[in-house]
């Protein structure tokens, strides 16, 4: 399959993941979203480094994946400390930076 | 410079200085009586010097470039030194220093502060005046033209504390502006089609029929309005009579010798540029003797007498105008000469009047004579010179205009000064038997003012004579125009005094009886009213001016702040709608990202 | 047909059900479980890409330690509130469309491409050129990497310290 199918492939999953984003109401589903982006995002790297023949784009599709790893910890610590504090997990409650 | 050079222009600086003295150096200014003795040194020197340049018969035209331009100045500063001018030299520093040490007993009871206003005021007044007469051109003319207004303005209005003093202040201003606006229009579009505001130029080219302008006609027109508004013709004559509210000798130096005669000297002055346009001529002609007439027949309704002098100021000033539409600028400017004497004289007999009797009605006078004799004479002589009786100044002068207003076949005119001569005896000797025979008032104890005042009034009244006989002799006894007209003038003048002398001496003829006929009681009940000039000005006034103000002011308050509100509230709004975006969840931050994503995704594709 | 045609229809269905499935579940914890299917057929389209070391990378890190941290996550906070989290989600089709959008948007770019040529060779074994090129060129990523987690680790360990 030639990279044109690899990188719809993986826009396919990125549109997924944003709609996963946008619509889940719960926080710890947002999370999950935004993991499926980061795939999409991922494949994309590996796609091209492929068939470019460039290692750079493994190398930083490894270093994705690290980086996503340590947000992931951060980001469900703060999920957890956010429910400690107001008792609820619904982004519509989560509106303290109201303007 | 030579001799012919810095007399005039010693003679206009002396009391430009004085003026500058008194304004700048407060505590002289304030010390009143200084300052008075300060301004008449100075005019008085002037005067001086005005005698010698008339006598001397200098004649110069010196200038010096005021706006550069590329062919030459565009307008000079400078001197125009002829008879025309130096006769007016003599008049005004002659009347201006008679009226300054007039004003020094006149103004007696004056604070200090106060009296050093008037005499910087006078100083100034002096200066523009003589400036004004001094003038080489026409936009230097009209510089010293408002300035004589400006003058005006703060001698009319120089007891500011009096609202109608105030209001006869602004009226005057505002009237002489109209014209004044005529004035300034007619001069810059003769600029515009010759080039030049110079008189010397202007009127050369015209003598030699070298001008054809198109419009010339409309320019002199508009000109002429200026002379309209300083001189008090119809219809822009009403802010005389309210000028005396100003102090008298205010009123006799400026509303009757020298600032209103400013117009006369104007139209004389341009002659050379009105005979190329004879029907404007008709029409100053026509002009000057229906506001002759209209002014003698208000003043036959007055009982204030410095109105009937005002309404006699305007009256007068319609035959030098009638005089100058009708070919004979030299008639009017005699006119001028003589006038400004006596009714000088005429203006500071009242004041004397007014100062002992503390009244200006003349019903409440009476019987004066008896108890000052001198101011009697003076005044009587004033009015007999007014009323054109030979051998004084006035006959010979009104002669000249009557018989230059025949010679060119003016008919309409000259009816219209003939009734006048009547109407102007009539009216003076109304006011000297109601004021000076007759049975004494109850109350006042009316004695003769002091010599301060007397001084200036004998000596008027000694050139009203001399001059009448000086005229007298020059003619040799030839009259001017055709042999019926000096006796029928006199006559006519005899008449109107035999009328005046049977209604309010002799009382055989009822005043009141004689008003309530027809067509006289119409025409006392307009002219009670001034013939509702002063109420439609009035009307206009408040009507354009004011309504155009309020139109203005509603603008601004709408229009202008409106925008600047309708932005300003906007802005809130606008900034309370914007916060509505932060909504604090995170998600709507996500669409905001992706919906940027997308503008870039659509700008890649189209620009990319 | 080759296998590598197949083998991408298949992993790319698979991959795609998932991802759909994650976001549409009701449930938040099986939303998770088809994460971890997804994450597994994103390993398998690794393999696709003939990089078996990431695919490794992605199994176990991925597949291995997100989701079990999620599952964790999951538990604690339902947990302190007692109850099943209800997933309604919230403005499904503004959602939708500008997903829809933004896909359609990056497509657009793929359609005028070129039509792709042909993989290029491979060497036998990237694995050296993947070391040399971690503390070669990459050094400094590598080490701001490590930094980065310690940060992280930290941070996880501060939130969730018990409230004294």
């Amino acid at each position: 399959m030639g990279l044109n199918a690899y990188l719809t492939l993986a826009a396919l999953v990125f549109a997924i993941g944003l709609f996963g984003v946008l619509t889940r109401r719960n926080a710890i589903g947002i999370l999950l979203g935004i993991e499926l982006m980061l795939n999409a995002v991922n494949i994309n790297l590996v796609a091209f480094a492929r068939f470019h023949g460039d290692l750079a784009g493994l190398i930083f599709a490894l270093f994705t994946i690290a980086i996503t790893v340590a947000e992931v910890a951060v980001g469900l610590a703060i999920v957890i400390v956010i429910f400690r504090v107001r008792r609820t997990v619904e982004a519509d409650r989560l509106d303290l930076l109201r303007g | 410079m030579r001799v012919i050079v810095w007399l005039p222009l010693l003679v206009l600086a002396l009391p430009f200085a004085a003026f500058v003295l008194l304004a700048v150096v407060a505590p002289l200014r304030r010390a009143g009586r200084l300052a008075g003795g300060v301004s008449i040194a100075a005019i008085a020197a002037a005067l001086a010097g005005a005698l010698v340049v008339w006598s001397e018969g200098f004649r110069s035209d010196a200038t010096w470039a005021w706006i550069p331009a590329d062919d030459g100045p565009m307008a000079t500063v400078g001197l125009l030194v002829d008879p025309l001018a130096n006769a007016m030299l003599v008049l005004v520093t002659l009347v201006s220093l008679l009226v300054q040490v007039y004003s020094l007993a006149y103004l007696h009871d004056e604070r200090a502060p106060a009296l050093g206003r008037y005499y910087t005021y006078q100083s100034l007044f002096a200066f523009s005046m003589l400036g004004l007469v001094l003038s080489p051109s026409f936009i230097q003319m009209f510089v010293f033209w408002e300035l004589v207004g400006l003058c005006s303005y703060l001698l009319i209005g120089y007891w500011y504390e009096r609202p109608s003093a105030a209001r006869a202040a602004v009226k005057a201003f505002w009237i002489t502006k109209v014209g004044d606006l005529g004035f300034v229009i007619g001069i810059v579009m003769l600029w515009a089609a010759t080039g030049t505001f110079e008189f010397e130029p202007l009127f050369a080219k015209a003598q030699e029929h070298a001008l054809a302008i198109e419009g010339l006609g409309t320019i002199m027109v508009l000109i002429y309005l200026g002379a309209v508004g300083k001189s008090a013709q119809f219809p822009l004559h009403v802010w005389l009579p309210d000028a005396m509210e100003g102090p008298t000798p205010v009123s006799a130096l400026i509303h009757a010798a020298t600032m209103v005669t400013a117009g006369v000297f104007l139209v004389t002055r341009a002659q050379p540029l009105f005979a190329l346009v004879p029907d404007v001529l008709t029409l100053i002609g026509w002009v000057g003797a229906f506001t002759a007439l209209l002014a003698a027949s208000l003043a036959c309704v007055e009982d204030d007498i410095k109105r009937v002098l005002a309404y006699s100021t305007v009256s007068q000033l319609g035959y030098m105008m009638a005089a100058a539409g009708a070919g004979a600028p030299d008639a009017s400017f005699l006119h001028l000469l003589t006038h400004g004497l006596f009714k000088a004289l005429l203006f500071l007999g009242a004041g004397a009047v007014i100062h002992a009797v503390g009244t200006n009605d003349i019903f409440r006078m009476g019987g004066l004579f008896r108890a000052m004799p001198q101011t009697g004479v003076v005044f009587v002589v004033g009015a007999c010179a007014l009323a054109g009786l030979p051998p004084l100044a006035g006959f010979f002068s009104k002669e000249a205009i009557l018989a230059g207003v025949w010679a060119a076949g003016m008919t309409g005119p000259f009816v219209m000064l003939a009734l006048t001569v009547l109407l102007t005896a009539f009216y003076m000797a109304r006011v000297v038997f109601l004021a000076f025979f007759g049975r004494a008032p109850a109350a006042g104890h009316p004695h003769e003012p002091p010599w301060a005042m007397r001084g200036p009034l004998w000596l008027l009244a000694g050139l009203t004579v001399l001059v009448g006989l000086r005229l007298a002799l020059a003619e040799g006894g030839e009259p001017h125009g055709p042999g019926w007209l000096a006796p029928a003038s006199v006559a006519a003048a005899a008449a109107g005094i035999a009328l005046a002398w049977a209604m309010y001496q002799r009382g055989s003829v009822d005043p009141a009886r004689v008003g309530a006929t027809f067509p006289l009681s119409a025409l006392g009940f307009m002219a009670r009213r001034r013939y509702g000039l002063d109420a439609l000005y009035g009307g206009l006034y408040r009507g354009f001016i004011l309504g155009l103000s309020r139109l203005i002011g509603w603008i601004d308050r709408y229009l202008v702040d409106g925008v600047l509100n309708f932005g300003s509230a906007w802005t809130f709004r606008g900034g309370d709608r914007l916060r509505r975006i932060q909504s604090g969840q995170p998600q709507d931050y996500v669409y905001g990202v992706a919906f940027g994503v997308l503008l870039l995704l659509i700008w890649a594709q189209w620009w990319g | 047909m080759t296998f590598e045609t197949v083998g991408f229809w298949v992993v790319a269905a698979v991959l795609l059900a998932s991802s759909l499935a994650v976001v549409l579940t009701k449930n938040l914890f099986h939303a998770v479980l088809y994460l971890a299917a997804a994450l597994v057929a994103t390993g398998t389209v690794f393999l696709l890409l003939d990089s078996p070391f990431l695919f490794g990378v992605q199994l176990l890190l991925y597949a291995g330690g997100v989701v079990t941290i999620v599952v964790f996550a999951i538990m604690l906070t339902e947990r302190l509130i007692g109850e099943r989290i209800a997933q309604t989600s919230r403005y499904v089709w503004h959602g939708a469309v500008v997903a829809a959008a933004v896909f359609v948007g990056v497509v657009g770019f793929l359609i005028e491409a070129p039509w792709p040529a042909p993989r290029p060779a491979l060497p036998a074994d990237l694995m050296p050129a993947i070391g040399r090129a971690l503390v070669g060129p990459f050094a400094a990523a590598l080490e701001l990497l490590a930094v980065l987690l310690v940060i992280a680790l930290l941070g996880a360990l501060y939130f969730a310290r018990p409230d004294d």
